[in-house]
């Protein structure tokens, strides 16, 4: 079963100018919007750059915007992008001025929204781990090598478990926050905190580190609590509950 | 030209690379370099779990190093060497605290103690996991770890090709794919940790990016190949994207069905069904395929529906997850389409007969990771123990050069000279693709990957791989005239993509090449027209050199003397 489909594919040289290009072509069953960036790429243009690694939604790579969504581009179907329900009440992303854009037949394919972009659906990801360094994520306890490990119940374990489960996509970066302020940490990286404040395995010295730096005015507090964090999520890591536990633990005590 | 400077370089981000950068990072100025940012390496991807013998359940009490060591060594039908197993088996207890120490977030008993899980192939459950995702969880583990070390990372570099100079390792041509530059990384220690290379077939479980350039780079610097013919191929990837649908789905009791809906494994293991182990359950998919008992001549089915919603949505919701995101099947509803596809690569960058653990012929080039061969799985790898080699090796490499010191560097005019004609053979390449006139690259990796399936893949015989070594030969000769646009370089990914068909199509052949020769049927490597294993004329590793653009076949002994040679029966 073969089917055309039309693409409008963001591109930006880098220099600052963006344009939209068209392609149209067959569609093979399953084919995945990253499956559809290749065929463009192999067969139409080999200098059309976009991030991609896993192609199972699980390395991070490949988030970017498709029809005005915040989305995987490996996870998503080409068949049922149409048709698959959106998550509510999202920003209104724009990139440019784009030709008219027919929302019925067209997919249209944009970077990730509210970072900066190097080329075509390449975005500058550099502040997102900036941020992610900033609160410092990780144990600092002295390697050991000899059994026993220390204990942790299974109860605890579960606490964090969601937030482990966080692959650093930056699709959270659609927040409303991180468009207005440049500085504002983001959801993945307050989510990130969350996961090391709560595991019962860390120092207390290490938890008021983090602390410290997440109850700053640009990080925690800054939140809105738009949710538009959990609503984009491909994870369920819900950043944007994460957040709220932060302040419902640690500020309104 | 734009040159660094180090006293080591390591090529890859994943769980290897990175270990190894957080020891040798204690003393020495080190980089690490990965065409990806390190958490998108494919060790991120891994499920199931690392094995260990730390007897924390009470069924566990008996496992000792020594009896993880000879479960491997079966598993490897013999042609592990047997000293590496058991030194990874006798580290793996310590690997895994120590991953615990840095703060790795693994399931738990009851105890309070890391979980275990049995694994095929194990005598005692011993697979320590963090729920179905232990890769992720260990690699952020190590990225968080050297993130508190401050290791010196240059990410989005591409790895092109090795340098000697006085005859020893000299450094890398990398491309900042950012920039589009070549860059010259000098040191007088190279440690390649480039991962798997499964992209090789067209149905592989591995990323995208899992494309053997470590491998392909040290085979054009004179290192051979090693054991490339055993390629495990897992049963169960899902029919399209080739994503592993794990053993957990028929473990739970699922079942696989052909298109006249048989419950075929009775052919084939009428005891152990569906259980029966990996490479039979593969090549009894593949038959029915072979045979048009598949659906669309690609498929089989794997119905769960008769587990019931709550069973499915408790015991694997990681598998109707993947099932609906990417097959859109719900496998409540529906079984799902499976086929049998490359999962993970034994052989890869030989390494020296007596050397230290992940030791090259060429002075100060390592390998450790799933791209190198030390040989640790021999013909057939046990599921979680590559994880473990990563970090194993990762940290015993490390600790192996910070003891051995730095060697006297090459002199600096025979660096330049090395360096300087290194990237003139790059621009040159770069020059030819972009006035070539043949076929476009995807049309040949295309090729190179259905003609791996068909002709290289779970069964094997003369003729077929005769085949494919014509084609193979032939497509690298198409490939110099291959076109890509080489002008504006800066995140030129179909030109990376190109680079990367230039170590593929070598690591095909040689692996067509070696599968040929070997004329037994060991582990992974089936050969219908020699079923049996030949201890007498094969128990020896394969070492495939290129000599003046021929392969050569070489062969290095098997390290033996622990275990006895038995015949691998379940
Ligand atoms: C789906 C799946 C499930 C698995 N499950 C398990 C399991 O449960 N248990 C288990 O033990 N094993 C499992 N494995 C195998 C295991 O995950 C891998 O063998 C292991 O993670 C490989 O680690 P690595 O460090 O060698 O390489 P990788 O993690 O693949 O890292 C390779 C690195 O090299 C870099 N690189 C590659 N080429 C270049 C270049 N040209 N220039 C610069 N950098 C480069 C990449 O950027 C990357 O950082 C699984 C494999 C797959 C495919
Ligand atoms: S919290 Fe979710 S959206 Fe944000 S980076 Fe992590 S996985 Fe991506
Ligand atoms: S390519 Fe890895 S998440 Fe999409």
């Amino acid at each position: 079963m073969v089917e055309k489909h039309k693409f409008l594919v963001y591109r930006n040289s880098g220099n600052g100018k963006s344009h939209y290009d068209k392609f149209e072509f067959p569609v093979s069953k399953g084919m995945s919007i990253l499956d559809a960036l290749f065929y463009i790429q192999d067969y139409f243009d080999s200098t059309l750059a976009f991030r991609y690694a896993c192609r199972g939604a699980i390395c991070g790579s490949c988030g970017m915007t498709i029809d005005k969504v915040p989305l995987l581009a490996c996870r998503t179907q080409v068949s049922t992008v149409k048709t698959s329900k959106k998550p509510a009440k999202l920003p209104e992303f724009k990139f440019s001025d784009h030709p008219e854009w027919d929302p019925e037949t067209e997919i249209l394919i944009e970077p990730l929204p509210n970072m900066s972009v190097l080329k075509d659906l390449v975005v500058d990801m550099e502040p997102f781990w900036k941020f992610y360094r900033e609160i410092e994520p990780y144990f600092a306890r002295k390697w050991n090598d000899v059994a026993p490990e220390s204990l942790q119940s299974t109860g605890q374990m579960k606490t964090i478990e969601r937030l482990v489960y966080c692959i650093l996509c930056g699709l959270c970066w659609a927040c409303p926050v991180s468009k207005e302020n440049p500085n504002y940490l983001g959801p993945a990286q307050l989510a990130k905190a969350d996961r090391f404040i709560r595991d019962s395995r860390i120092s207390d010295d290490r938890q008021e580190s983090i602390l410290s730096r997440v109850l700053q005015d640009d990080a925690v507090p800054a939140c809105e609590k738009f949710f538009v964090c959990n609503r984009v999520c491909p994870k369920r890591v819900m950043p944007g509950t994460a957040i709220k536990d932060i302040r419902n633990n640690w500020i309104n005590e | 030209m734009r040159v660094e400077e180090f006293d080591v370089l390591i090529v890859g981000a994943g769980l290897s690379g990175l270990r190894a950068g957080l020891e040798l990072s204690k003393k020495w100025n080190i980089a690490v370099i990965s065409k990806v940012y390190p958490v998108r390496s494919h060790s991120g991807a891994a499920q199931g779990g690392i094995n260990a013998a730390l007897s924390n359940l009470e069924e566990g009490k008996g496992d000792t190093p020594k009896a993880h060591a000879f479960d491997t060594v079966k598993g490897s039908d013999y042609l592990a060497d047997q000293d590496v197993v058991m030194f990874m088996c006798e580290e793996a207890p310590k690997i895994v605290v120590e991953f615990e120490s840095m703060g790795a977030p693994f399931s738990r008993l009851d105890s309070g103690l890391i979980a275990q899980r049995p694994f095929g192939g194990a005598g005692f459950p011993r697979t320590c996991y963090a729920g179905d995702r232990t890769g992720h969880a260990l690699l952020h583990t190590l990225n968080e770890q050297s993130i508190h070390n401050g290791l010196n990372f240059f990410n989005e570099y591409f790895l092109v090709d090795l340098f000697k100079a006085d005859r020893r390792i000299a450094g890398l041509i990398a491309l900042d794919i950012a920039k589009g530059e070549l860059v010259s990384f000098r040191a007088p220690y190279v440690i390649l940790a480039t991962g798997g290379f499964g992209r090789i077939f067209k149905f592989s479980t591995n990323a995208v990016i899992n494309t053997g350039d470590g491998v392909g780079a040290a085979f054009r610097a004179g290192i051979p190949m090693q054991d490339v013919e055993f390629v495990q191929f897992h049963p169960t990837t899902l029919f399209g994207t080739n994503i592993l649908i794990t053993e957990g789905a028929r473990g739970e009791g699922g079942y696989l069905f052909n298109n006249k809906n048989e419950r075929f494994m009775e052919k084939t293991a009428p005891k152990a069904m569906e259980l029966a182990p990996r490479d039979i359950v593969a090549r009894s998919i593949e038959t029915e395929i072979i045979e048009e008992r598949g659906f669309e001549n690609s498929y089989v089915h794997l119905d769960l529906t008769h587990l019931g919603a709550e069973r499915i949505k408790e015991r694997l919701p990681g598998i109707r997850e993947i099932s609906m995101s990417f097959a859109g099947i719900d496998p409540i509803e529906e079984p799902i389409p499976v086929q049998p596809g490359q999962h993970y690569s034994m052989g890869g960058i030989g390494t020296k007969f007596d050397g230290e653990y992940g030791e090259t012929d060429l002075s100060g080039l390592y390998t450790i990771g799933e791209c190198s061969c030390l040989s640790v799985h021999g013909a057939n790898r046990l599921g979680g123990n590559s994880l473990l080699e990563t970090a194993v090796f990762g940290r015993h490499i490390g600790r192996k050069l910070l003891k051995k010191g730095l060697p006297n560097k090459s002199s600096l005019s025979e660096i330049q000279i090395a360096e300087e004609r290194a990237i003139d053979n790059i621009e040159r390449l770069f020059k030819s693709w972009n006035e070539n006139t043949g076929k476009k690259p995807v049309e040949i990796r295309n090729e190179m990957g259905e003609t791996l399936n068909r002709n290289v893949g779970v069964y094997r015989t003369d003729k077929d791989l005769k085949k494919a070594t014509t084609t193979l030969l032939r497509l690298q000769k198409e490939f110099l005239n291959t076109q890509v646009s080489t002008e504006d370089r800066s995140f030129n990914y179909g030109l990376i993509r190109t680079l990367e068909l230039r170590s593929m199509l070598d690591i095909a052949e040689a692996t067509a090449y070696a599968s040929l020769w070997r004329k037994e049927s060991r582990g992974a490597h089936f050969r219908i027209d020699h079923p049996t294993r030949n201890d007498d004329k094969y128990l020896v590793h394969t070492m495939i050199y290129s000599v003046k653009d021929e392969l050569e076949i070489k062969t290095k002994p098997v390290k033996l003397g622990i275990f006895e040679i038995k015949e691998r029966k379940y």
